[in-house]
């Protein structure tokens, strides 16, 4: 395992607890993960994923240990600090897609930049060439209602790619899919990583899909790294 | 993010709740409109007063009250002060006296208060009405605020100022049209012929006859001044004035009542008061002390400044009270509106925050939906407080000219008014969305993304 890895965490453990009662989500996690790679994460339901996920997308903050990413060390950002790296480093896309019901998909797309100075004008403009890249330029005017899943989720992926991210984390992107759109998603996934150095980590359980695409796999249990695989 | 941003945005996300934003909103408005009548009627009430006094000079003036004139002219404690000593008998207020005041520094004139009883007739309509002799200085200065004419010239013109007031009591609508007619002023004398015919002494005790007749003089209308909307003792105080000269050559009684007339026995105890105008507040003291010196009693309407504006403050204090209950009302309005907005947008949050919103931005975010709901309020709440002020006004000028009391504008809209009352409300709105903002930003991403 590569210790100087892009995104890397040393004995990452997340323990919630409500009231008396202690549940150890993540335990003693060490990972690595070099630029450009596409990881693969599956392991049974409550083993930890999407605990894991939160923690490297920035959305939580660990018990104990630490993450590291592009050198920093996240573990130790404020809240603010948070924010701006969820806004620049890394885009986040969700099995229930999280996109706004009452925006357009050019508007969900526009969303990030409209916590940085960015014109409208600018933020449209790159907006809708997002847009283009999922392949939804036509839907632009339409609102998630309007959209099939797989047309949601690529919104949710130009939303993720508009900041131009170096990291994709994708916590069950095609949970909510058929096997056909859920191929899909994961192709455009698959070529970001490829075309644009993307390091994408991409949970799911379909590991099938996710070994043919994915350069790395490992599997959780109950909080634990327990089986790490090359992919195809 | 950007100011345009936030507004925008603030829009956006109203404009999809209509009604809630719309009904949140009027409450705004009817707080604000409710504060800004009461705020604007208090001070057109003040404004009315000093504008008034002002206008005429008034402050400029003193009054001196004889000692033996009746209790009811000196109202304020001010006076009461001096009464002790007022128990000695004061001087007479004679033409001596007036002599003399004239010679004080600052003083521009000084002149007594007479008023005579007297029946009008003008064409059909009659009226009784107190006439006063008024110096042709005084009828051409300030303090009489003609409507519509000019002032008599000269002491012995044979021409008179009436108010507009009694003019509609005389049935006459425009003012206008009262210049140049005649006049008829029938006053009341003495009759002694009457009075010492055998018999007569009984028909006057049995309430058969009045040892009164009337002589009856002609004057022209010279102008129409507008009717003093306060008492006391001021420098005018009737409803028609004539020179001093032709006052002179009428026959008539020379009190005012017919108690002073029988009290007086006769005696010439000189007028009962004096007006006297000095040229600039600062001589007002020394005047005072002089004629106070002398066993005599004053009044001063600047001395009721300071009272004025207490009782004003304590009038302001109260509308103000009534006002801002409508506003903690729209407040609870606004918190209410905007946590159930928080709870609805929960997951929206969750959504902003995941994709790199910080909390400031979040809790901007809200702060401008408050504040575009207080600007609206503040606003539509200015214009409502306006209309209602001038509806109120038009019922309030009905009611008042129908007893021939002049036109007052009730209320008034100072420009801090209605500056002041736009930023208060988005004053009171962002104050009103601390709580709800905070909570907003408090929303854990992680928890608002599971949320449905
Ligand atoms: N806020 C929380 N409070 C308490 N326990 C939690 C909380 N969030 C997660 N857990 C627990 O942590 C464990 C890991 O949860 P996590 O959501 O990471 O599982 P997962 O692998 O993503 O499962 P799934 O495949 O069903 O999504 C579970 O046992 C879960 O009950
Ligand atoms: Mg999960």
């Amino acid at each position: 395992m590569d210790f100087n890895g892009f995104v890397r965490t040393e004995n990452l453990s997340k323990v919630y607890s409500s009231g008396r009662i202690q549940v150890v989500a993540l335990d003693r996690v060490n990972l690595s993960v070099a630029k450009g790679c596409f990881l693969g994460v599956t392991g049974t339901s409550g083993s930890g994923k999407s605990t894991l996920m939160n923690l490297l997308g920035g959305l939580d903050t660990p018990s104990t240990g630490e993450i590291h990413v592009q050198g920093k060390r996240i573990s130790e950002f404020t809240s603010d600090e948070l924010a701006l790296y969820r806004r620049y480093q890394v885009g986040m896309i969700f099995q229930a897609f999280n996109i706004i019901p009452s925006y357009t998909a050019l508007q969900n797309v526009a969303l990030p930049l409209l916590f940085s100075d960015v014109t409208k004008l600018q933020r449209l403009r790159r907006a809708e060439e997002m847009l283009a890249k999922v392949g939804l330029h036509s839907r632009k005017d339409h609102r998630p209602g309007e959209l099939s899943g797989g047309e949601q989720q690529r919104v949710a992926i130009a939303r993720a790619l508009i900041h131009r991210p170096n990291i994709i984390l994708a916590d069950e992107p095609t949970g909510n899919l058929d096997s056909q759109t859920s191929r899909e998603i994961v192709e455009i996934l698959s070529d970001l990583n490829r075309n644009q150095d993307l390091t994408v980590i991409m949970i799911s359980h379909e590991e099938h899909l996710l070994a043919e695409f994915a350069d790395e796999m490992i599997r959780l249990q109950d909080g634990h790294v327990v089986e790490q695989s090359r992919g195809d | 993010m950007r100011i345009a941003d936030y507004i925008e945005q603030s829009f956006f996300n109203l404009w999809k709740k209509k009604l809630r934003t719309f009904l949140t909103t009027f409450g705004v408005v009817i707080g604000i409109g409710a504060l800004v009548s009461m705020i604007s009627f208090g001070k057109g009430m003040q404004k009315n007063v000093k504008d008034q006094f002002e206008k005429a000079a008034l402050f400029n003036y003193v009054t001196i009250i004889s000692n033996s004139e009746g209790e009811h002219l000196a109202h304020s404690p001010r006076h009461r002060r001096v009464e002790p000593e007022s128990n000695r008998p004061g001087r007479v207020l004679d033409d001596d006296f007036i002599h003399e005041i004239t010679q004080l520094e600052g003083v521009e004139l000084a002149f007594p208060e007479r008023r005579f009883p007297a029946n009008l007739k003008l064409g059909e309509k009659e009226q009784f009405a107190l006439v006063q002799v008024l110096p042709t200085d005084v009828c051409r200065s300030k303090l009489m605020q003609l409507v519509v004419g000019k002032p008599y010239m000269s002491d012995n013109e044979n021409a008179v100022i009436i108010s507009d007031s009694l003019l509609r009591r005389l049935n006459i609508k425009d003012p206008k049209s009262a210049i140049g007619r005649k006049i008829e002023v029938a006053t009341l004398i003495l009759d002694l012929k009457n009075f010492l015919k055998p018999g007569g002494i009984i028909s006057i005790l049995a309430g058969k006859s009045l040892p009164f007749s009337e002589e009856s003089y002609t004057f022209t209308i010279a102008g129409v001044c507008e009717r003093a909307g306060f008492h006391g003792p001021m420098p005018l105080r009737s409803d028609v004035f004539i020179p001093p000269g032709t006052a002179d050559q009428m026959k008539k009684l020379s009190s005012t009542s017919i108690w002073d007339f029988f009290q007086s026995k006769g005696e010439t105890k000189g007028y009962s008061m004096l007006n006297v105008r000095v040229s600039s507040l600062k001589y007002i003291d020394s005047v005072k002390a002089y004629a106070e010196d002398q066993g005599l009693r004053t009044f001063a309407l600047v001395d009721q400044l300071e009272e004025m504006k207490t009782a004003f403050l304590v009038m302001d204090m109260f509308l103000l009270a009534v006002g801002m209950i409508a506003i903690v009302v729209a407040s609870l309005g606004i918190i209410n509106t905007m946590v159930m907005s928080i709870l609805e947008r929960y997951k929206e949050i969750g959504i902003m925050k995941a994709v790199g919103a910080t909390n400031r931005d979040v809790k901007k975010i809200f702060f401008f939906e408050s504040g575009v709901i207080g600007f609206a309020g503040g606003v539509f709440g200015l214009i409502l407080g306006w209309i209602v002020s001038i509806l109120i006004n038009r019922v309030v000028n009905h009611i008042l000219s129908k007893q021939g009391a002049p036109h007052v504008d009730c209320f008034a809209f100072p420009w801090w008014l209605c500056l002041g009352a736009i930023l208060f409300s988005i004053v009171v709105s962002l104050i009103a969305g601390i709580y709800p903002t905070l909570r907003a930003a408090r929303v854990d991403p992680i928890v608002a993304l599971r949320h449905d």
